[in-house]
Protein backbone atom coordinates (compact mmCIF):
# COMPACT_ATOMS: atom_id res chain seq x y z
CA UNK A 1 0.00 0.00 0.00
CA UNK A 2 1.46 2.95 -0.92
CA UNK A 3 1.13 5.95 2.28
CA UNK A 4 2.47 9.48 0.83
CA UNK A 5 3.27 12.49 2.65
CA UNK A 6 -0.15 15.59 2.65
CA UNK A 7 2.37 18.23 3.92
CA UNK A 8 3.67 17.57 7.19
CA UNK A 9 0.87 16.64 9.43
CA UNK A 10 -0.98 14.48 7.35
CA UNK A 11 -0.98 11.33 5.20
CA UNK A 12 -2.94 9.87 2.27
CA UNK A 13 -3.20 6.66 1.30
CA UNK A 14 -5.82 4.10 -0.83
CA UNK A 15 -9.66 3.82 0.61
CA UNK A 16 -10.19 0.21 1.94
CA UNK A 17 -13.19 -1.19 0.16
CA UNK A 18 -16.13 -2.50 2.32
CA UNK A 19 -16.31 -0.25 5.50
CA UNK A 20 -18.16 2.99 5.36
CA UNK A 21 -16.63 6.05 5.23
CA UNK A 22 -18.25 6.48 8.69
CA UNK A 23 -16.61 3.05 9.54
CA UNK A 24 -13.20 4.23 8.42
CA UNK A 25 -13.75 7.66 10.51
CA UNK A 26 -14.67 6.26 13.53
CA UNK A 27 -11.88 3.44 13.55
CA UNK A 28 -8.60 6.04 12.38
CA UNK A 29 -9.62 8.83 14.98
CA UNK A 30 -8.93 6.94 17.40
CA UNK A 31 -5.15 6.36 16.66
CA UNK A 32 -2.84 8.43 18.61
CA UNK A 33 -2.40 12.22 18.33
CA UNK A 34 -5.32 12.03 15.62
CA UNK A 35 -7.66 15.08 15.19
CA UNK A 36 -9.08 14.84 11.51
CA UNK A 37 -9.76 12.33 9.03
CA UNK A 38 -11.14 12.25 5.59
CA UNK A 39 -12.93 10.24 3.28
CA UNK A 40 -13.54 9.90 -0.26
CA UNK A 41 -14.39 7.77 -2.80
CA UNK A 42 -10.66 6.48 -3.43
CA UNK A 43 -8.72 8.29 -0.40
CA UNK A 44 -8.49 8.41 2.84
CA UNK A 45 -6.41 11.18 4.62
CA UNK A 46 -5.52 11.23 8.06
CA UNK A 47 -4.76 14.88 9.88
CA UNK A 48 -1.95 14.59 13.00
CA UNK A 49 -2.04 17.62 15.71
CA UNK A 50 1.51 17.05 14.95
CA UNK A 51 3.93 16.15 12.98
CA UNK A 52 3.62 12.19 13.11
CA UNK A 53 6.85 10.53 13.53
CA UNK A 54 7.84 7.31 11.19
CA UNK A 55 6.37 5.43 13.97
CA UNK A 56 3.64 7.01 14.54
CA UNK A 57 2.31 6.20 11.05
CA UNK A 58 1.30 2.59 11.58
CA UNK A 59 1.09 0.30 8.59
CA UNK A 60 -0.94 -2.73 10.34
CA UNK A 61 -3.41 -0.27 11.75
CA UNK A 62 -3.48 1.63 8.29
CA UNK A 63 -3.84 -2.18 7.10
CA UNK A 64 -6.60 -2.93 9.77
CA UNK A 65 -8.80 0.13 8.71
CA UNK A 66 -10.68 -2.96 5.33
CA UNK A 67 -11.91 -4.64 8.70
CA UNK A 68 -13.52 -1.25 10.41
CA UNK A 69 -17.36 -1.61 11.80
CA UNK A 70 -19.83 1.01 11.98
CA UNK A 71 -20.22 0.58 15.81
CA UNK A 72 -21.54 4.25 16.05
CA UNK A 73 -24.97 5.19 16.66
CA UNK A 74 -27.89 4.15 13.50
CA UNK A 75 -27.29 7.21 11.11
CA UNK A 76 -30.63 9.00 11.19
CA UNK A 77 -32.95 9.69 8.10
CA UNK A 78 -33.92 13.03 7.15
CA UNK A 79 -37.27 13.90 4.88
CA UNK A 80 -36.56 16.74 3.35
CA UNK A 81 -39.34 19.03 2.15
CA UNK A 82 -38.63 20.57 -1.41
CA UNK A 83 -40.17 22.98 -3.84
CA UNK A 84 -39.08 21.74 -7.44
CA UNK A 85 -38.80 25.14 -8.85
CA UNK A 86 -35.24 24.83 -9.51
CA UNK A 87 -33.59 27.22 -12.52
CA UNK A 88 -32.57 23.74 -14.03
CA UNK A 89 -35.26 22.01 -14.07
CA UNK A 90 -36.55 22.49 -17.57
CA UNK A 91 -32.91 21.49 -19.31
CA UNK A 92 -33.00 18.39 -16.70
CA UNK A 93 -36.10 17.00 -18.28
CA UNK A 94 -34.78 17.64 -21.81
CA UNK A 95 -31.49 16.27 -21.18
CA UNK A 96 -32.91 13.18 -19.94
CA UNK A 97 -35.87 12.63 -21.99
CA UNK A 98 -38.50 13.00 -19.58
CA UNK A 99 -40.80 14.83 -18.22
CA UNK A 100 -40.57 17.78 -15.94
CA UNK A 101 -43.15 15.67 -13.51
CA UNK A 102 -41.00 12.65 -14.15
CA UNK A 103 -37.58 14.32 -13.22
CA UNK A 104 -39.62 14.55 -9.67
CA UNK A 105 -40.87 11.93 -9.18
CA UNK A 106 -38.00 9.90 -9.94
CA UNK A 107 -35.77 12.31 -7.61
CA UNK A 108 -38.02 11.26 -4.94
CA UNK A 109 -38.37 7.85 -5.43
CA UNK A 110 -35.04 7.14 -4.15
CA UNK A 111 -33.89 6.89 -0.52
CA UNK A 112 -30.29 8.16 -0.36
CA UNK A 113 -27.17 7.78 1.77
CA UNK A 114 -24.34 10.03 2.54
CA UNK A 115 -21.21 8.27 1.76
CA UNK A 116 -19.04 11.02 1.56
CA UNK A 117 -18.89 14.75 2.35
CA UNK A 118 -16.52 17.46 1.09
CA UNK A 119 -16.55 20.96 -1.21
CA UNK A 120 -18.02 22.74 1.21
CA UNK A 121 -18.97 22.93 4.86
CA UNK A 122 -21.42 20.64 5.35
CA UNK A 123 -22.04 18.92 1.84
CA UNK A 124 -22.83 15.77 1.49
CA UNK A 125 -22.68 14.46 -1.47
CA UNK A 126 -25.65 11.88 -1.40
CA UNK A 127 -25.72 8.32 -3.20
CA UNK A 128 -28.70 6.44 -4.97
CA UNK A 129 -29.24 8.93 -7.65
CA UNK A 130 -31.67 7.23 -10.34
CA UNK A 131 -29.44 6.68 -13.40
CA UNK A 132 -31.86 8.08 -15.42
CA UNK A 133 -30.85 11.05 -14.18
CA UNK A 134 -27.19 10.89 -14.34
CA UNK A 135 -26.22 13.87 -16.44
CA UNK A 136 -22.33 15.50 -16.37
CA UNK A 137 -21.82 18.73 -14.53
CA UNK A 138 -22.58 22.17 -16.34
CA UNK A 139 -19.85 23.43 -18.51
CA UNK A 140 -19.52 26.64 -16.95
CA UNK A 141 -20.26 26.56 -12.60
CA UNK A 142 -22.66 29.48 -11.81
CA UNK A 143 -20.76 32.05 -9.29
CA UNK A 144 -23.23 31.79 -6.70
CA UNK A 145 -25.72 28.65 -5.86
CA UNK A 146 -28.25 29.87 -3.16
CA UNK A 147 -28.02 28.09 0.05
CA UNK A 148 -30.66 24.92 0.07
CA UNK A 149 -30.74 24.44 -3.87
CA UNK A 150 -31.27 20.82 -4.18
CA UNK A 151 -29.05 19.96 -7.09
CA UNK A 152 -28.28 16.75 -9.79
CA UNK A 153 -25.15 15.62 -11.42
CA UNK A 154 -23.77 12.76 -12.24
CA UNK A 155 -25.05 9.74 -10.09
CA UNK A 156 -25.58 11.70 -7.16
CA UNK A 157 -27.92 14.85 -5.73
CA UNK A 158 -26.84 17.48 -3.22
CA UNK A 159 -28.39 20.04 -1.02
CA UNK A 160 -26.09 23.11 -1.33
CA UNK A 161 -25.98 23.79 3.04
CA UNK A 162 -24.53 27.22 2.18
CA UNK A 163 -24.57 29.78 -0.54
CA UNK A 164 -21.40 28.83 -2.93
CA UNK A 165 -20.38 28.31 -6.55
CA UNK A 166 -21.43 25.49 -7.98
CA UNK A 167 -21.62 23.22 -11.39
CA UNK A 168 -24.68 21.23 -10.55
CA UNK A 169 -28.33 21.44 -12.08
CA UNK A 170 -30.25 22.92 -9.65
CA UNK A 171 -33.69 21.37 -9.80
CA UNK A 172 -35.42 22.66 -6.37
CA UNK A 173 -34.65 23.92 -2.83
CA UNK A 174 -35.41 22.95 0.48
CA UNK A 175 -37.96 24.30 2.83
CA UNK A 176 -38.24 24.77 6.49
CA UNK A 177 -34.58 23.18 7.13
CA UNK A 178 -31.13 24.77 8.24
CA UNK A 179 -28.93 22.55 6.38
CA UNK A 180 -25.71 24.22 7.78
CA UNK A 181 -25.73 26.15 10.99
CA UNK A 182 -22.05 28.00 12.05
CA UNK A 183 -22.67 26.70 15.91
CA UNK A 184 -23.73 23.35 15.45
CA UNK A 185 -22.64 22.17 12.26
CA UNK A 186 -24.68 20.48 9.55
CA UNK A 187 -27.60 18.58 9.41
CA UNK A 188 -26.13 15.75 7.45
CA UNK A 189 -23.54 13.29 8.62
CA UNK A 190 -21.55 10.62 7.18
CA UNK A 191 -23.90 7.43 6.96
CA UNK A 192 -27.08 9.23 7.16
CA UNK A 193 -29.81 8.86 4.86
CA UNK A 194 -32.10 11.16 2.88
CA UNK A 195 -35.29 11.30 1.16
CA UNK A 196 -37.37 14.13 -0.14
CA UNK A 197 -40.50 15.05 -0.56
CA UNK A 198 -42.67 17.83 -2.15
CA UNK B 1 -17.05 45.99 27.54
CA UNK B 2 -19.33 46.72 24.38
CA UNK B 3 -18.53 48.35 21.04
CA UNK B 4 -20.44 49.75 17.85
CA UNK B 5 -18.69 49.11 14.47
CA UNK B 6 -18.74 52.08 12.98
CA UNK B 7 -16.52 51.75 9.35
CA UNK B 8 -15.76 48.40 7.89
CA UNK B 9 -13.31 47.98 4.65
CA UNK B 10 -12.76 45.11 3.43
CA UNK B 11 -12.97 41.35 5.33
CA UNK B 12 -13.25 41.96 9.22
CA UNK B 13 -14.09 38.84 11.09
CA UNK B 14 -14.15 37.05 14.30
CA UNK B 15 -11.08 34.74 14.31
CA UNK B 16 -9.00 31.93 16.55
CA UNK B 17 -6.53 29.58 16.56
CA UNK B 18 -9.01 27.16 14.73
CA UNK B 19 -10.85 24.29 15.52
CA UNK B 20 -10.28 20.52 14.31
CA UNK B 21 -12.44 17.41 14.60
CA UNK B 22 -15.32 18.56 12.17
CA UNK B 23 -13.29 17.90 8.68
CA UNK B 24 -14.98 14.61 8.10
CA UNK B 25 -18.08 16.78 7.62
CA UNK B 26 -16.18 19.15 5.10
CA UNK B 27 -16.14 21.33 7.96
CA UNK B 28 -12.02 23.21 7.54
CA UNK B 29 -10.34 24.06 10.55
CA UNK B 30 -10.57 27.68 10.12
CA UNK B 31 -8.67 29.94 12.19
CA UNK B 32 -6.53 32.96 11.78
CA UNK B 33 -4.77 33.13 8.44
CA UNK B 34 -1.85 34.45 10.44
CA UNK B 35 -1.54 32.49 13.63
CA UNK B 36 1.44 33.67 15.52
CA UNK B 37 -0.32 37.39 15.07
CA UNK B 38 -3.00 36.39 16.82
CA UNK B 39 -1.42 35.02 19.80
CA UNK B 40 0.90 37.95 19.91
CA UNK B 41 -1.64 40.47 20.10
CA UNK B 42 -3.22 38.27 22.81
CA UNK B 43 -0.61 38.06 24.62
CA UNK B 44 -0.66 41.98 24.77
CA UNK B 45 -3.55 41.92 26.58
CA UNK B 46 -2.77 38.88 29.00
CA UNK B 47 -5.03 36.48 27.28
CA UNK B 48 -5.01 33.39 26.67
CA UNK B 49 -3.62 32.54 23.00
CA UNK B 50 -6.57 31.35 21.58
CA UNK B 51 -8.75 33.84 22.76
CA UNK B 52 -11.23 35.03 19.78
CA UNK B 53 -9.21 38.42 18.18
CA UNK B 54 -10.61 40.54 14.95
CA UNK B 55 -8.85 39.36 11.85
CA UNK B 56 -8.63 43.00 9.91
CA UNK B 57 -7.91 42.48 6.08
CA UNK B 58 -9.03 46.17 5.53
CA UNK B 59 -9.84 48.38 8.11
CA UNK B 60 -12.23 48.08 11.13
CA UNK B 61 -13.26 51.40 13.53
CA UNK B 62 -14.87 50.11 16.62
CA UNK B 63 -15.93 52.51 19.02
CA UNK B 64 -16.29 51.62 23.01
CA UNK B 65 -19.49 52.11 24.14
CA UNK B 66 -18.87 53.27 28.02
CA UNK B 67 -15.74 55.31 26.98
CA UNK B 68 -16.24 56.56 23.64
CA UNK B 69 -13.13 55.60 23.18
CA UNK B 70 -12.30 54.35 19.19
CA UNK B 71 -10.08 52.27 17.91
CA UNK B 72 -8.85 52.75 14.74
CA UNK B 73 -7.24 49.43 12.89
CA UNK B 74 -6.05 48.96 9.01
CA UNK B 75 -4.43 46.43 8.04
CA UNK B 76 -2.38 48.02 4.73
CA UNK B 77 -0.03 47.46 3.38
CA UNK B 78 -0.05 43.83 5.08
CA UNK B 79 -2.65 41.11 4.16
CA UNK B 80 -4.02 41.36 7.76
CA UNK B 81 -3.85 42.85 11.64
CA UNK B 82 -5.58 41.49 14.42
CA UNK B 83 -6.96 43.47 17.16
CA UNK B 84 -7.21 41.90 20.60
CA UNK B 85 -9.31 42.99 23.16
CA UNK B 86 -8.81 41.78 27.27
CA UNK B 87 -10.39 38.81 27.78
CA UNK B 88 -11.01 38.17 23.98
CA UNK B 89 -14.25 38.80 21.83
CA UNK B 90 -17.29 36.94 22.04
CA UNK B 91 -17.40 35.46 18.63
CA UNK B 92 -19.73 36.16 16.02
CA UNK B 93 -20.20 34.29 12.79
CA UNK B 94 -20.34 36.48 10.52
CA UNK B 95 -17.94 39.24 9.02
CA UNK B 96 -18.51 42.69 10.66
CA UNK B 97 -20.77 45.12 9.32
CA UNK B 98 -21.07 48.92 9.85
CA UNK B 99 -23.78 49.11 13.04
CA UNK B 100 -22.89 45.42 14.67
CA UNK B 101 -22.46 46.02 18.42
CA UNK B 102 -20.09 43.60 19.67
CA UNK B 103 -18.29 42.40 23.03
CA UNK B 104 -16.02 41.47 24.78
CA UNK B 105 -15.91 39.29 27.85
CA UNK B 106 -14.87 41.12 30.25
CA UNK B 107 -16.29 45.08 32.16
CA UNK B 108 -13.85 47.99 31.53
CA UNK B 109 -11.45 49.03 31.58
CA UNK B 110 -10.70 48.43 28.26
CA UNK B 111 -7.61 47.17 26.44
CA UNK B 112 -7.17 46.84 22.96
CA UNK B 113 -3.84 45.88 21.02
CA UNK B 114 -2.65 45.64 17.28
CA UNK B 115 -0.41 42.95 15.86
CA UNK B 116 0.46 43.24 12.35
CA UNK B 117 2.73 41.48 10.33
CA UNK B 118 6.03 43.80 9.01
CA UNK B 119 5.84 44.39 5.30
CA UNK B 120 6.26 40.96 4.22
CA UNK B 121 7.52 40.60 0.64
CA UNK B 122 9.70 38.10 -1.29
CA UNK B 123 9.90 35.19 1.83
CA UNK B 124 11.03 32.02 0.65
CA UNK B 125 8.46 29.58 1.69
CA UNK B 126 9.08 25.22 2.47
CA UNK B 127 7.13 23.12 0.08
CA UNK B 128 7.07 19.65 0.77
CA UNK B 129 6.42 17.48 -2.39
CA UNK B 130 3.62 15.61 -3.55
CA UNK B 131 1.30 13.93 -3.00
CA UNK B 132 -0.01 14.34 -6.63
CA UNK B 133 3.68 14.32 -8.37
CA UNK B 134 2.45 11.81 -10.89
CA UNK B 135 -0.37 14.75 -12.47
CA UNK B 136 2.59 16.78 -13.81
CA UNK B 137 5.88 17.05 -15.75
CA UNK B 138 9.23 15.74 -14.76
CA UNK B 139 10.20 19.04 -14.16
CA UNK B 140 7.31 20.97 -12.72
CA UNK B 141 8.84 21.16 -9.26
CA UNK B 142 11.94 22.46 -10.97
CA UNK B 143 9.82 25.51 -12.43
CA UNK B 144 7.83 25.78 -8.97
CA UNK B 145 11.34 26.72 -7.22
CA UNK B 146 12.55 28.52 -10.75
CA UNK B 147 11.05 32.20 -9.99
CA UNK B 148 8.89 33.91 -7.13
CA UNK B 149 4.98 33.36 -7.48
CA UNK B 150 3.03 36.80 -7.25
CA UNK B 151 0.19 36.74 -4.77
CA UNK B 152 -2.58 37.58 -6.59
CA UNK B 153 -5.34 40.00 -4.89
CA UNK B 154 -8.13 37.58 -5.89
CA UNK B 155 -6.66 35.79 -2.87
CA UNK B 156 -9.21 34.87 0.19
CA UNK B 157 -9.29 32.91 2.93
CA UNK B 158 -10.50 30.05 1.21
CA UNK B 159 -7.28 29.84 -1.05
CA UNK B 160 -4.38 32.31 -2.34
CA UNK B 161 -4.20 32.27 -6.01
CA UNK B 162 -0.66 32.55 -6.99
CA UNK B 163 0.80 34.01 -10.33
CA UNK B 164 3.76 32.61 -12.13
CA UNK B 165 5.41 29.99 -14.05
CA UNK B 166 2.78 27.74 -15.49
CA UNK B 167 3.11 24.07 -14.08
CA UNK B 168 2.94 21.65 -16.57
CA UNK B 169 -0.05 19.33 -16.14
CA UNK B 170 0.48 15.88 -17.62
CA UNK B 171 -2.78 15.33 -20.11
CA UNK B 172 -3.77 12.14 -18.90
CA UNK B 173 -4.17 12.44 -14.69
CA UNK B 174 -7.30 11.55 -13.81
CA UNK B 175 -9.24 14.39 -11.99
CA UNK B 176 -11.28 12.95 -8.94
CA UNK B 177 -12.20 14.18 -5.46
CA UNK B 178 -9.60 13.55 -2.75
CA UNK B 179 -8.97 14.89 0.42
CA UNK B 180 -6.96 18.34 0.75
CA UNK B 181 -5.60 20.11 3.76
CA UNK B 182 -4.27 23.99 4.35
CA UNK B 183 -1.36 24.49 2.41
CA UNK B 184 -1.98 22.37 -0.44
CA UNK B 185 -0.59 23.91 -3.47
CA UNK B 186 -3.93 22.76 -6.19
CA UNK B 187 -2.72 23.26 -9.60
CA UNK B 188 -5.85 23.51 -12.03
CA UNK B 189 -5.42 23.19 -15.82
CA UNK B 190 -4.00 26.81 -16.32
CA UNK B 191 -0.99 25.84 -13.92
CA UNK B 192 -1.41 28.27 -11.69
CA UNK B 193 -1.11 27.29 -8.61
CA UNK B 194 -3.82 27.96 -5.55
CA UNK B 195 -2.60 27.89 -1.99
CA UNK B 196 -5.69 26.25 0.44
CA UNK B 197 -6.16 28.47 3.49
CA UNK B 198 -7.85 28.08 6.64
CA UNK B 199 -11.51 27.85 5.35
CA UNK B 200 -10.39 25.59 2.52
CA UNK B 201 -12.43 22.92 0.89
CA UNK B 202 -11.66 19.77 2.70
CA UNK B 203 -11.66 17.90 -0.56
CA UNK B 204 -10.88 19.16 -4.31
CA UNK B 205 -9.95 17.69 -7.87
CA UNK B 206 -7.05 19.80 -8.90
CA UNK B 207 -3.60 18.00 -7.90
CA UNK B 208 -1.56 19.14 -5.47
CA UNK B 209 2.01 19.37 -6.40
CA UNK B 210 3.25 20.27 -2.80
CA UNK B 211 2.16 21.27 0.66
CA UNK B 212 3.73 24.46 2.14
CA UNK B 213 5.16 23.15 5.61
CA UNK B 214 2.80 23.95 8.56
CA UNK B 215 5.40 26.14 10.46
CA UNK B 216 5.97 28.66 7.92
CA UNK B 217 2.02 28.77 7.09
CA UNK B 218 1.65 32.21 9.11
CA UNK B 219 4.53 33.32 7.56
CA UNK B 220 2.99 32.81 3.47
CA UNK B 221 -0.22 34.40 4.93
CA UNK B 222 1.71 37.44 6.29
CA UNK B 223 2.67 38.12 2.92
CA UNK B 224 1.10 41.25 1.55
CA UNK B 225 -1.51 40.69 -2.03
CA UNK B 226 0.48 41.92 -5.12
CA UNK B 227 3.64 40.94 -3.03
CA UNK B 228 6.08 37.45 -4.23
CA UNK B 229 6.94 34.41 -3.04
CA UNK B 230 9.79 32.26 -3.24
CA UNK B 231 9.32 28.65 -3.20
CA UNK B 232 11.82 26.20 -1.90
CA UNK B 233 11.97 22.18 -2.07
CA UNK B 234 12.00 20.28 1.34
CA UNK B 235 13.74 17.14 1.27
CA UNK B 236 10.93 14.20 0.68
CA UNK B 237 9.97 11.69 3.84
CA UNK B 238 7.08 10.00 5.50
CA UNK B 239 6.05 8.43 2.27
CA UNK B 240 6.68 4.52 2.48
CA UNK B 241 5.46 1.60 0.49
CA UNK B 242 5.28 -2.37 1.08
Amino acid sequence: MKIEALGDRAIRFPRPSGPSARAIVAAAKTWPGVVDVVVTREDVAVYFEAAPSASSIDLGRIADLANARDEGPAPREHVLRVVYDGVDLEAVATATGLSIDEVIARHQAATYIVDTMGFAPGFAYLDGLDPALELPRRATPRERVPAGSVAIAGAQTAVYPTESPGGWHLIGRVVDVTMFDPTTGPLLALGDRVRFVA
Amino acid sequence: VRFTVERVIGLVTFQDLGHHGRMHLAVPPGGALVPELLVASNRRVDNADDATCLEVQGRVVIRATETNETFDVSSGPSRCAYLAVRGGFLAGHRPLAVGDVIASTTAPPTTVRVAQPRFADGESVTIIPGPDLDAFGADALTILVSAPYRISPASNRVGTRLEGPALPRRADYRERSRPMVQGALEVPRDGQPIALGPEHPTTGGYPVIGVIASAELGRFHAIRLGGSVQFRIAASRVTSSR
